[in-house]
């Protein structure tokens, strides 16, 4: 299942059809379009987000924070719309008291301190539980140095600053700019857990990252965004299937390489193969074959051995990850 | 957040003392204090500066000196490190999502931070202006030059405030603002005097104090006409900030 914009997507609220979009959406984002001058930054962008993580995933430019600065109305969709929680948030100012961003920039006020920040927030959102500062602290484990500049803090711990700012409020939509960066192993386990029990809570949580693999953990719906435009959305695994036409790499060892090199090749379902040499002379340290169809080549690959007399060691993968997956999508 | 979080009523009066207390202890860093000490400094020097002259009488002497230190150069000036520092430095940074993203109203975010960069104005540079007055012995100028300052860097921080908001080189624009719209055509246009912050904070000083004609300027209200005038320019200014947070697009510096 997966989704490539373009003029054919014209009907965005198709959730059962269309894994770009979700029932019950609380952010639905319309053919929106922003540019800034000459600079396309999104284009006839579609999509929706609903209860749970979603990671929006992207190379540097493709339009990410654009995008999430458009769903909190930081900046004007120069065409489309952009609905969250049912208004527009360029227009409403009420829904700001429902909607919280973490922007990726490292900028936070320096002079104040952890607690002034997110009392601040706090006063402004019109939070009347006193307690909401300290738990909201409490909740990214800033309780101890909440009294500090944030000026002195590490880019994590202002990382988490920012994180209880946009917690205190007790928001239905959260929008995490690159919330990782900065935080130590430890922290990013911790915060990974907290998105995952927000989202679990019945919140949005989008979150866009660079550290893939972070992703993989935090996100069960991820929207990929390159060029500004909506290349591919739904379940990890299921973009992955979906992409048919993009050749799957896998690694296989047998101890007879070149032989099954050779009888593969015959094979409908194989694009390519090449024997991976290794220092011994003629030797070889397994095959890599290109397929269309994965599922397929599972099939085929041990009758062939079998009928080869050679011996399978080995299967794996090459291209399995978002990393990869990322690359063919941004060729 | 598991607990839910009750809302209190949205009331610009519950959110208005945040916003200010804001400007006092985000805004204003020591670094931005330090270079604001330095009109300050310049002001309280223009009264020792006019003891020095001997061959006029005190009243002339601080007043000819006043005209162009004070409220040519120091004022604007000091206004513009305040309001640069209120809103266009928040916006450079990005620090300005923090209040953004929340439900106040782009009206009382400009009044809030107008509110903030005046009245650190009014702690700052109108006692320098006073305190010069009197250590150039000339008590009677106090009041006169004190009023003048607090209506002259009320306007003027609104406009910082406000070309903060709408320029993205605020600081550039504002200092352009100061030395070529009012210092330069100011002095050659009456039209441009008459709704400059310079001239018109000028204007209340000259008309109020005991100082020689020649310093009044024909043609641009003076005394408290110039003091409304000041007053009308300020919430012009701070609609049109209103306006232009309404039309703000904080795009961050990457993506």
């Amino acid at each position: 299942m997966m989704n490539r914009s373009g003029p054919g997507n014209e009907v965005p609220h198709q959730s059962t059809i269309d894994p770009a979009f979700v029932d019950d959406a609380t952010v639905v984002v319309d053919d929106v379009s922003v540019w800034f001058g000459q600079k396309v930054a999104l284009s006839d962008l579609s999509c929706s987000f609903g209860a749970g993580v979603t990671g929006l995933l992207g190379p540097n430019g493709a339009g990410k924070t654009t995008l999430m600065r458009a769903v909190c109305g930081l900046i004007a969709t120069r065409q489309g719309t952009v609905e969250v929680l049912g208004v527009d948030p360029r227009r409403d100012r009420d829904v700001h008291a429902r909607i919280a961003m973490v922007p990726e920039e490292d900028a936070v006020p320096g002079s104040l301190s952890a607690r002034e920040l997110v009392s601040y927030q706090a006063r402004l959102c019109g939070v009347a539980d006193r307690s909401a500062v300290d738990h909201a602290l409490a909740t990214v484990d800033l309780v101890d140095v909440a009294d500090r500049a944030l000026g002195g803090f590490s880019k994590g711990m202002r990382q988490r600053g920012k994180i209880a700012a946009a917690l205190v409020s007790d928001p239905s939509v959260l929008v995490l700019d690159e919330p990782l960066n900065g935080a130590d192993p430890v922290q990013r386990v911790s915060l990974i857990d907290l998105f995952h029990r927000l989202g679990d809570d019945g919140r949005t949580v989008i979150v866009s990252s660079h550290v893939l693999h972070e992703v993989e953990r935090l996100a069960t719906r991820v929207v990929v965004v390159v060029r500004g435009r909506l290349a591919a959305a739904g379940d990890r695994r299921a973009i992955r299937d979906a992409m048919a036409d993009v050749p799957r790499r896998v690694l296989v060892r047998s101890d007879g390489d070149r032989l099954l090199a050779a009888g593969l090749m015959i094979l409908a379902a194989v694009v390519s193969v090449s024997v991976q040499p290794d220092s011994t002379i003629g030797g070889s340290s397994g095959v890599t074959v290109s397929t269309t169809n994965a599922g397929e080549l599972a099939l085929a690959l041990p009758s062939t051995a079998r009928s080869l007399g050679v011996r399978l060691r080995e299967v794996v993968p090459l291209d399995d990850s978002l990393e990869a997956m990322f690359a063919e999508l941004t060729r | 957040m598991t607990t839910a979080t009750a809302r209190s009523g949205h009331a610009w009066s519950t959110r208005l003392p945040a916003l200010v207390v804001y400007v006092f202890r985000a805004c204003m860093p020591r670094k931005r204090l330090a270079v604001l000490a330095l009109p300050s400094l310049v002001i309280v020097l223009t009264g020792m500066l006019s003891q020095t002259v001997t061959d006029v009488e005190a009243s002339e002497s601080f007043a000819r000196i006043a005209d162009g230190m004070v409220f040519g150069l120091a004022l604007p000036l000091g206004a513009l490190v305040i309001g640069d520092a209120v809103l266009g430095a928040e916006v450079r940074s990005g620090t300005l999502a923090f209040s953004w993203l929340t439900p106040t109203r782009f009206w009382e975010l400009a009044f809030a931070r107008w509110l903030g960069g005046w009245t650190i104005a009014l702690v700052t540079l109108v006692p320098a202006a006073a305190l010069a007055a009197l250590i150039a012995g000339v008590g009677d100028h106090v009041g006169p030059i004190a009023l003048a300052a607090a209506a002259g860097t009320a306007a003027h921080v609104a406009l910082f405030v406000f070309i903060g908001c709408v320029a993205r080189r605020a600081a550039v624009w504002s200092l352009a603002v100061v030395l070529l719209g009012e210092r330069l055509l100011g002095a050659a246009l009456t039209g441009i005097a008459q709704l400059s912050p310079t001239w018109e904070a000028r204007a209340v000083y000259v008309s109020l104090a005991d100082v020689p004609d020649d310093l009044a300027r024909d043609g641009i209200p003076d005394g408290w006409d110039a003091v409304i005038r000041l007053a009308i320019i300020t919430v012009v200014l701070l609609a049109g900030t209103a306006w232009g947070l309404r039309h703000l697009e904080l795009t961050g510096n990457r993506d």
